[in-house]
This record gives C-alpha cells, structure tokens and sequence, in this order.
C-alpha cells in the first residue's frame, strides 16, 4: 500500500534540455530550424513525389558528432 | 633553476564559464605534482582579473608580472615566484590594470618555449570566455583540461570549449568534474558523472567533491591538497598523479554519506524488507 515511488529526478530534466541544447548549438542553429527545415523539404519533395505523412526530421548525436534524421513515408501505388 | 628531469608537458587548463574552478584546479594540481617531485610552473593568463597569486596564498611575493616578462621590462626568472612551502613550484602572475589584447599569442609561444627548458610542467590558467584570453592561453599547450560544474550552463560552456579546442587541434583534451554533490546525484536531481561523459564525449581525468573547506583554504591561501583528510584535497592529488601518467582509480564518493543520510537508508532497507517479508 505504503509504496516509496521513485519520483523522477530534475536531473532528467536537465539531461534532456541539454542533449536538445548541445545538438544544436554543435551545428550553429536554433531549435527552430527543425520546423522550417521540415517545411521546405516536404514541398521540394512534393513536386516529385506523393508523400503519405508528414516526414520526421529529427536531430541526433553519435558522440559528438550530430545527424540529421529525416524520415518520409512515400505513398505507394 | 636546476635542469628539468622529464620531457616538458604544458597544459591548459579552461573551462568557458567562470567559476567553475579553473583557478583552485590549477593551484592544487600544480602543488600535487611539485609534492610529486616534478619541477612546476603556474602561470596566471587572466590579464586583468589577477587571482591565482592569492590562492595560491603569494600575493606578498609579487614584484613583476607576465605583461613585464613579455614586453622585456625583466627576465623570467626576476618574475617567477617561489613557493614558500614547496621548492619545486613556480607562479608566474598576471598583470592586473592591463588587458587581455596587450598580450599575443606569438608572445605567449616564445615565453612558454622559454619555460619548457626549465620545468617538467607549465600549467596555464585560462581566463573564462572565448576571447583572446582564451586564444592565448591554448596557442602553446600540449594538452587540454576542461573543467566544469554538474550543471547544465557549465556543461553546454565546456562543450563550446571542446569544440574550439578540437578546431585547433587538440586530440588531447581531458575533463575534471568539480564540485559534484554525490547525495544529489544519488537523489536525482544532480547530473551524474556519467551524464557529463554522454555528453561532453571526452576522457576523465578527475571528479572533485564539493567541499566546505575549500572555502576555507581559498580565504587562508593554503591550497586544499595540503590538508588532511579532505575528500577534494585527494581527490586532486589523484588529479596531479594521472597527470603523470600513472594509473589511479577514481575515488567511491559514497563513503561521503552523512550520518543522516546512512540513517535514512538504514530505515528504508528495514522497510523494505518488512514489506516484503
């Protein structure tokens, strides 16, 4: 009944802002460029290619060194 | 002087953010490898914001400084400060109503290829920032110490310095994580060591307790290596043995428990048990 839940540290807080933080201040961006990265992609894409869902573009690191993750589900026919 | 016994090793020791304590590791470690038996110089190259000379307890022995040395005005050797407690251990200060353009890197190069004839290592103290300072202060070093706090505005400044450290070059860079509260970190609310290295992606070389009697050496000018018994203490003359190479495991923090926080433990462990007995 009397349970002592491990309440979630401020430290994963902290380690989340800062791995978001590192990646793009490794690169020279703000966070906001995921957004608009992810706008112009879509519409060189479509021109091309029907797409099925909005394409994921996500930030990533391998050591320190960092990733763009872009990921688009193309429609088949 | 007598003729150094090992190869030169210059290092830098930086950090970005101020106050993470670059100065404290710079005396300590220098008095770590001194005690060692290793021939020792500290340089100040915060030109303008003077600090090493008082922790390191000889601001009354200071006639010339580094902006001297290098405009000519006297030789290395009238500037130098001994130490009073340890023959084998130099400071060179800084220059207080100068600034830190007064100073280039050529400049800094020619005075530290002096040192390296004399002394087994020359340890730099880096001023915060990324200016020309900072510039200075890594254009001779063979080596790099980064210093930072578990605290994620000192740790995003570390990686900037990492960085601008890799960009010249550096394959060398070393991490010391001071002040880490092991209670904290064992609650969850301080980043751990292993969280910085995930990080900052770089080898350790150190982790220092916070300590309470830092405060106090930094007010008698005694650095805290020279007392006993002080967790910071060993923890940086275990920082001044890896220097050399020698291979020292890291310090179990762990025996750092309060009485208070055993206590608690204790009673949470007896809990536990009843609950599942």
């Amino acid at each position: 009944m009397m349970e002592f839940a491990k309440k979630r540290g401020s430290s994963d807080t902290a380690n989340e802002r800062l791995h978001l933080v590192l990646m793009h201040d490794r690169i020279g961006t703000s966070s906001g460029i995921l957004e608009q990265i992810k706008d112009e992609i879509i519409k060189v894409i479509l021109k091309h290619i029907d797409v099925d869902a909005d394409p994921e573009v996500n930030l990533t690191s391998q050591g320190r060194q960092s990733v763009l993750d872009i990921n688009i589900p193309l429609k088949g026919r | 002087m007598k003729k150094p016994s090992h190869e030169c090793q210059v290092v830098v020791i930086t950090s970005g953010k101020g106050g993470v304590g670059k100065t404290t590791t710079v005396a300590n470690v220098s008095m770590g490898l001194a005690n060692l038996g290793y021939k020792v110089v500290a340089l100040d190259l915060d030109i303008g914001l003077k600090k090493l000379d008082l922790i390191m307890g000889l601001e009354n022995r200071v006639i010339y400084d580094i902006v001297q040395v290098l405009e000519g005005e006297c030789t290395i050797k009238q500037a130098v400060v001994k130490d009073r407690r340890n023959p084998n251990l130099y400071m060179l200060p800084a220059a207080q109503t100068r600034n830190k353009e007064d100073v280039t890197e050529e400049q800094i190069k020619k005075l530290i290829a002096e040192l390296r004839k004399e002394f087994d290592f020359v340890l730099l103290d880096s001023p915060a920032g990324i200016e020309q300072g900072f510039r200075n202060a890594i254009a001779a070093a063979d080596w790099a110490v980064v210093v930072t706090n578990p605290e994620i505005s000192a740790v995003r400044d570390a990686d900037r310095i990492i960085g601008m450290l890799e960009s010249a070059q550096f394959n060398n860079i070393k991490l010391i994580v001071n002040r880490i509260r092991p209670e904290m970190v064992k609650d969850g609310d301080m980043l751990s060591i292993e969280d910085l290295l995930n990080h900052l992606c770089i080898d350790l070389i150190g982790i220092v307790p916070e300590d309470t009697r830092v405060v106090i050496s930094t007010n008698t000018g005694e650095p805290i290596i020279l007392s006993q018994n002080s967790l910071a203490g060993k923890a940086f003359s275990n920082i001044a043995r890896r220097f050399t190479k020698e291979e020292v495991p890291f310090m179990n923090l762990e025996h750092n428990d309060s009485f208070w926080e055993k206590l608690k433990n204790m009673g949470r462990s007896v809990f536990s048990s009843k609950q599942v007995g």
